[in-house]
């Protein structure tokens, strides 16, 4: 028992090092949604202006290019602080085509 | 004549320009011809290796992920009560009757109780998910699964608990081997016909339903709620996509139908020997709402037909056998045996309504409520009835040679129980989930009354499913997200058990004090408290 403890123990100051290292900020997935169904839906779905876009349309990788080189018209982001364009941007990243799914039948 | 020498003078000077001119527009021609040519190449050559991408990703008809969880518990039993099995020499009660029973002089039945230490038990569980898209709007998904022990592949338990049984229901939550077992294989055919109808068959996702899915640190891993259904087991499912015509997100109306017990086929039906019914459940699953911030389901289903026992196998402890075969087999050693249930006892009902509300700051808290209840037909196998003991009848022989069959020599089931009441159960599950330095903190407590009857014995906690359990559970745990596809996590689990069988249908619950002071017979060893202190590290791929 007291070899577990030392074991848990050693490996959680590890990752408490690790993470110190390696933890970046992100945006906020939830206000992400809201901003999205606000602002992206109108043009985004299925008839619409920019054509239908849903999280799933790209995966993550292809969402990042998109939001670092800015490709979207200017017009349709004016209207967005650098705060929402990231928190969009970690909304469409957490639920990407290749980003984990609830799982469930139909 | 001045005029045509002008116009001589002028062409003269004119063809050089034109000349310079004309080798400018084929130096550009030329150069631009030349970049169209290179510009074919490369578009002659992106084609060949989108001709390769797309071939491949035809071929590559399933997309595999998965993930890898490697857990250390340390386990801490108090108070273990074992309670000495029926004896084959008659004891003489107070007032001349003659009893089967192992009991003290006092009348209490002969026990004794330890504490029992697990220090330190490993377990691996690989998970590989399958996807594959079958047409537009028909795709499959599965999911292979081994979990096991370190240092076990033998695929069975002593019998101890109804959590050692090797059986497809558990097959997932229960360390076996090093055997992938499907644990989901199922196609969904979305949007019939243009409807929002769709139509799922298969093994079904029926484990880490919600609100399980927090502790697990993952999104939603079933249909069913994992308050009352976290069983594998082969149905179907058709459901309607309702809040597409009602606004509610994610609103959808399930049917469910599954088989979980086959009494004729692979049960010696030849022989003719089966009375057991096929065991059959259905019910329905509805997400009220589900539109990432508020969850709301209500499930309510019913198991006909329920059979003493699922078919699987075990390794019986010798203090089951009869004491010359018991004695026979050297330590160490026991019968494997295989096991199916051979007598119907009852019908169940389940329901539940649940709610999960996920904040904009990550706070995550939920609540759930189950209710169960038990509906016996009065009939009993070896183990028992429905939430009931089987009545045991005195087999009677010769002990003493002088020729009269006066001596219990042992004590058999009758085939009915000792009662046949309509139980109700209910069972409550809260639980809080909070952003922590470097990842989550969470709290979670249930409590299970005695009659409390869930399908969650697939529910991997290595003692059994916590919310199965017939007593009070907390839980706490920390999640440390080291990267977003690895997390560690620590944490304790507490059950206090109220009472004994906690999980299983069969044999009456009986208070585990009563069972400690001898007043309650126990077929299974009952367990008091347990402490399960637990270290994970889990991995997405």
């Amino acid at each position: 028992m007291k070899k577990l403890i030392r074991t848990v123990l050693f490996i959680t100051l590890a990752a408490f090092i690790a993470t110190s290292a390696l933890a970046s900020e992100g945006g906020n997935p939830r206000k992400g949604k809201h901003l999205y169904k606000k602002n992206c839906k109108t043009c985004h779905a299925s008839g619409g202006e920019g054509g239908l876009v849903t999280p799933m349309t790209k995966t993550q990788a292809q969402w990042d290019r998109i939001f670092k080189k800015k490709k979207h018209n200017e017009d349709g982001w004016k209207n967005l602080s650098d705060k929402d364009l990231k928190d969009i941007q970690q909304f469409l990243f957490d639920h990407a085509a290749d980003s984990p799914q609830p799982q469930t039948c139909g | 004549m001045q005029k045509i020498f002008y116009l001589i003078m002028a062409t003269l000077l004119a063809l050089p320009m034109t000349a310079f001119a004309m080798n400018q527009e084929d130096a550009m021609m030329s150069e631009l011809q030349k970049q169209i040519q290179e510009l074919s190449g490369e578009l002659e050559e992106l084609s060949d290796r989108l001709d390769d991408a797309e071939r491949h990703s035809t071929l590559d008809r399933i997309e595999l992920t998965g993930d890898l969880r490697v857990k250390a518990d340390s386990l801490h039993y108090n108070k273990v009560t074992v309670v000495e099995p029926p004896i084959t020499t008659p004891v003489a009660l107070p007032g001349g009757q003659m009893d089967g029973w192992n009991l003290n002089p006092d009348g209490t039945f002969k026990r004794h109780t330890s504490t029992l230490n697990n220090d330190v038990l490993y377990t691996t569980r690989l998970r590989l998910n399958m996807k594959a898209r079958i047409w537009d709007n028909v795709k499959f998904n599965g999911r292979l699964l081994m979990y096991k022990n370190w240092g076990d592949s033998s695929g069975t338990k002593v019998f101890d608990s109804w959590d050692s049984f090797t059986m497809d229901g558990t097959s997932s939550g229960n360390t076996t081997d090093d055997t992938l077992h499907v644990e989901r294989a199922f196609f969904d055919w979305s949007n019939i016909n243009g409807s929002n109808f769709y139509l799922s068959i298969g093994r079904r996702p029926s484990t880490y339903g919600p609100p399980t899915q927090y502790r697990e640190n993952e999104l939603r891993g079933g249909t069913p709620s994992g308050h009352l259904v976290n069983f594998n087991f082969d149905g179907i499912t058709a459901g309607y996509k309702l809040g597409e015509l009602t606004g509610w997100e994610g609103q959808t109306v399930r049917f469910c139908y599954g088989q979980g017990f086959e009494s004729e086929y692979g049960n010696g039906e030849l022989w003719g020997e089966i009375s057991a019914k096929d065991t059959h459940l259905g019910g329905f699953n509805i997400d009220v709402l589900n539109d990432g911030t508020n969850f709301i389901q209500l499930t309510a289903f019913r198991a006909q037909d329920i059979s003493d026992g699922f078919k699987g196998t075990m390794a019986i402890p010798s203090s089951f056998l009869p004491p010359d075969l018991g004695s026979a087999l050297l330590p160490g050693f026991n019968l494997e045996s295989r096991y199916f249930g051979t007598t119907t006892i009852g019908n169940l009902n389940l329901a539940g309504i649940g709610y999960a509300r996920e904040e904009d700051n990550g706070l995550v808290w939920f609540g759930s409520f189950g209710w169960t209840q038990t509906d016996p037909n009065g009939e009993s196998g070896m183990f028992g009835g429905m939430l009931s003991d089987a009545k045991l009848d005195p087999v009677l022989g010769d002990t003493t040679g002088d020729g009269n069959v006066d001596s219990i020599v042992g004590m058999i089931p009758s085939g009915s129980s000792m009662e046949d009441k309509t139980r109700d159960g209910y069972s409550v599950y809260i639980g809080l989930q909070t952003p922590a330095p470097f990842g989550k903190f969470g709290l979670e407590y249930n409590y299970g009354s005695k009659y409390w009857m869930p399908f969650t014995q697939a529910q991997d906690d290595v003692v059994g499913s916590k919310l199965a359990t017939r007593g009070h559970v907390g839980e706490a745990y920390y999640v440390i997200d080291i990267n977003p596809r690895m997390f560690l996590k620590v944490g304790a689990i507490y059950y206090d058990y109220e009472y004994t069988g906690s999980g299983s249908p069969v044999g009456k619950p009986k208070k585990v004090k009563d069972v400690q002071d001898g007043k309650a017979y126990s077929m299974l060893p009952a367990i008091d408290e347990i402490w399960d202190f637990n270290a994970s590290l889990t991995m997405r791929f």
